[in-house]
């Protein structure tokens, strides 16, 4: 296992402080208007619910040029007397340093599973630096199931409203949960809480000069963590809030990065998830509560249109790959009016599956095969939300349970297709 | 009579002696020719079993080279067509090799050009099969990074920048093979530079109307047609 390089005074630090019982970690990258408030959640929240506990933030920079590290540096706490019952009996340490390897969220990470072995954590959390949401409920919610509990892994469970996540729903969430059967609702939330053991896990793997570095870190850890049998569970956290992606990342890059880490995953667990059956729960901890989510105005006539221009430039690529039964469903699809369009769940479940299997046959190079689902996505996308304009939340819900239904009810086809490489 | 004799039996004693010196190189001939096309023969048998293990075929289809050959009537799989090319280069080969070693100034000559020549037959399939990859992938990303874009002239670009493509990668490997590489040279440039003014003829002048259309189509409905939108993707 090669280790992080880390600047001498990091390793001072870290010397220094020794041993902890809570590591969190914040990777960052420009972030010096929201970073403040988040540290600020996680001092109160590491001070109202383990105030006892030894606990460090680190905070794992990409070479950010806004002043992100300085502001964790020089941050203040927060007013314990107005917040707080009691007072901290241990003082929380926090390292700021800027990383080294491959510029990416995954770097970020491996700093920080590398310092929480270093100082023999318990349990650690890591949260996004643009977080504007956060409350300090979060460090409770994300820690204590992993040192009262005995989990080794807490996903987050978001209030988010029903067209939101659109990529988490149509494609990562019924995908996760019918390959490794656990019912983890936000596998790529990117606010996770993790044991020593995992994060040492995390650390001992192979992937650090691979796509996990930059990015597809997320359902990664997800993924390793179920595929390779550690205690799962999930915490609702109320609603996810943050500052807006990076505008220079379209639609089509981040399909590919998501998509890809997760067929990539499906290559590496094949031997775990081909034999798996259903699905099941996993314990979830906290109150779910509803969220006041403002109204998001959709048009869904673009996404059609894209869709349907899609279609036709496209249509060869989509051929090949899903085959002339399927394809032809698709050209039927784009004939219809928008007022008639609907993307069945038993057709995205096949385009998905097929993608998949396209992408295991290495039919296209990934990228071009990956971004070339990008219209059909769109389609299904206007499909659910045509669907799901005047439902409730709750109703909502229950469309992307029935999708899940589906992805699980045709895994046979997923196999038997993977299998006769 | 002795002269008379002598006259007649010198001739044959001529051609004995070229005999003599002929039939060994005919029998080295057909010896290096027999193994050449046995040893062709078991390369061909080699590369076509290697070829099936790494699927080959399939590869093919993929890249599109089956249906290439299939347009141009060769109707056998592509890991027998290719087993077979090699094995006719490499009797071909092998009937220069044997043919040298009859020893005559003018076949050798024949022989020594063929060989010089050789390398740039290779050179000139090796950029025909590069650019034909090449061309392919490049527009397949530009057709997909342009539909994506919601360009719906996408596959009409991407079409036209593989044959521009392909028309570059034809003239180089031509130039290559030293068949009039003047013409060549002229005719490409003519050719190429011919399509890119008859476009801005069209585009400037003749179709001034269909080219605001299509300028005002792309440029107004692209930004309402970005894949930018207020719902959170991921």
């Amino acid at each position: 296992m090669n280790t992080v390089t880390l600047r001498s005074e990091t390793r001072a630090q870290i010397e220094k402080i020794n041993q902890t019982d809570i590591v969190v970690g914040i990777p960052s990258f420009n972030n010096a208007k929201t970073i403040a408030h988040v540290v600020r959640a996680v001092q109160a929240g590491l001070g109202k619910y383990f105030p006892s506990l030894r606990a460090v933030i680190i905070n794992s920079d990409g070479g950010s040029k806004d002043g992100t590290k300085e502001i964790v540096e020089s941050s203040t706490g927060p007013d314990f007397n107005s917040i707080l019952l009691n007072h901290r009996v241990e003082p929380v340490s926090r390292i700021a340093f800027s990383y080294t390897g491959i510029p990416g969220k995954g770097s970020a990470f491996r700093s920080i599973f590398e310092i929480a072995s270093s100082l023999t954590a318990r349990a650690c959390v890591v949260v996004d630096a643009d977080l504007r949401s956060i409350t300090p409920e979060w460090m409770e919610m994300l820690i204590k199931p992993v040192l009262e509990n005995g989990f080794d892994f807490v996903a987050p469970l978001y209030s988010r409203h029903k067209f939101d996540g659109t990529i988490t729903n149509s494609i990562v969430y019924p995908l996760t949960r019918t390959l490794y059967g656990k019912r983890i609702r936000q596998p790529i939330g990117g606010d996770f809480g993790f044991s020593g053991k995992l994060a040492g896990f995390f650390l001992s793997k192979d992937v650090w000069d691979t796509e996990v570095a930059r990015f597809g870190i997320d359902i990664w850890m997800t993924t390793t963590a179920i595929a390779n049998s550690f205690k799962v569970a999930q915490s609702f956290l109320g609603a996810k809030i943050h500052d807006a992606k990076d505008p220079g990342l379209d639609l089509s890059d981040m399909l590919y990065q998501v998509v890809s880490a997760l067929f990539n995953l499906m290559e590496n667990y094949s031997d775990t998830w081909l034999p798996l059956e259903g699905s099941q729960a996993v314990p979830t901890f906290g109150f779910e509560y509803a969220v006041g989510l403002e109204h998001i105005p959709v048009t869904t006539s673009r996404m059609l249109e894209n869709f349907r221009d899609g279609l036709f430039n496209l249509g060869d690529i989509w051929q090949t790959i899903l085959g002339p039964g399927d394809f032809g469903e698709i050209q039927r699809l784009g004939a219809l009016k928008n007022e008639d369009f609907v993307f069945g769940v038993n057709l995205w479940t096949r385009v998905i599956f097929d993608f998949a299997i396209a992408f295991h046959r290495r039919k296209l190079p990934a990228q071009q095969l990956i971004k070339s689902l990008t219209p059909l996505y769109l389609g299904k996308t206007a499909s659910f939300i045509n669907r799901a304009r005047d439902m409730t939340a709750i109703e909502a819900e229950a469309e992307i349970e029935k999708l899940c239904m589906e992805f699980e009810q045709n895994k046979k086809y997923l196999v038997m297709h993977w299998e006769n490489k | 009579m002795t002269n008379l004799l002598e006259m007649v039996i010198e001739p044959l004693e001529q051609v004995f002696l070229k005999f003599q010196v002929f039939l060994p190189n005919f029998v080295a001939m057909l010896i290096i020719l027999l193994t050449g096309i046995f040893f062709a023969w078991l390369v061909k048998l080699i590369l076509q079993k290697f070829l099936k293990a790494v699927k080959f075929d399939s590869w093919s289809d993929r890249m599109g080279f089956t249906s290439v050959m299939r347009k141009g009537e060769i109707w056998a799989k592509p890991s027998v067509a290719l087993g077979r090319a090699v094995f006719w280069l490499l009797v071909i080969v092998t009937v220069m090799i044997s043919l040298s070693s009859l020893d005559y100034e003018t076949l050798n000559k024949l022989i020594v050009s063929f060989f010089e020549y050789l390398p740039r037959v290779f050179t000139a399939v090796l950029i025909l099969f590069t650019g034909y990859v090449l061309s392919g992938f490049i527009s397949r990303a530009m057709l997909i990074a342009m539909a994506n874009a919601g360009y719906h002239y996408a596959k009409l670009i991407s079409k036209a920048a593989r044959v521009l493509l392909m028309l570059m990668i034809l003239a180089m490997s031509m130039e290559q093979l030293q068949i009039a590489p003047g013409i060549v040279l002229a005719a490409f440039s003519i050719l190429f530079g011919g399509i890119v003014a008859a476009l801005s003829i069209a585009f400037g002048v003749g179709g001034i109307d269909a080219a605001r259309r299509v300028i005002e189509k792309e440029s107004t409905e692209n930004p309402k047609k970005s894949n930018k939108d207020n719902i959170e993707h991921i």
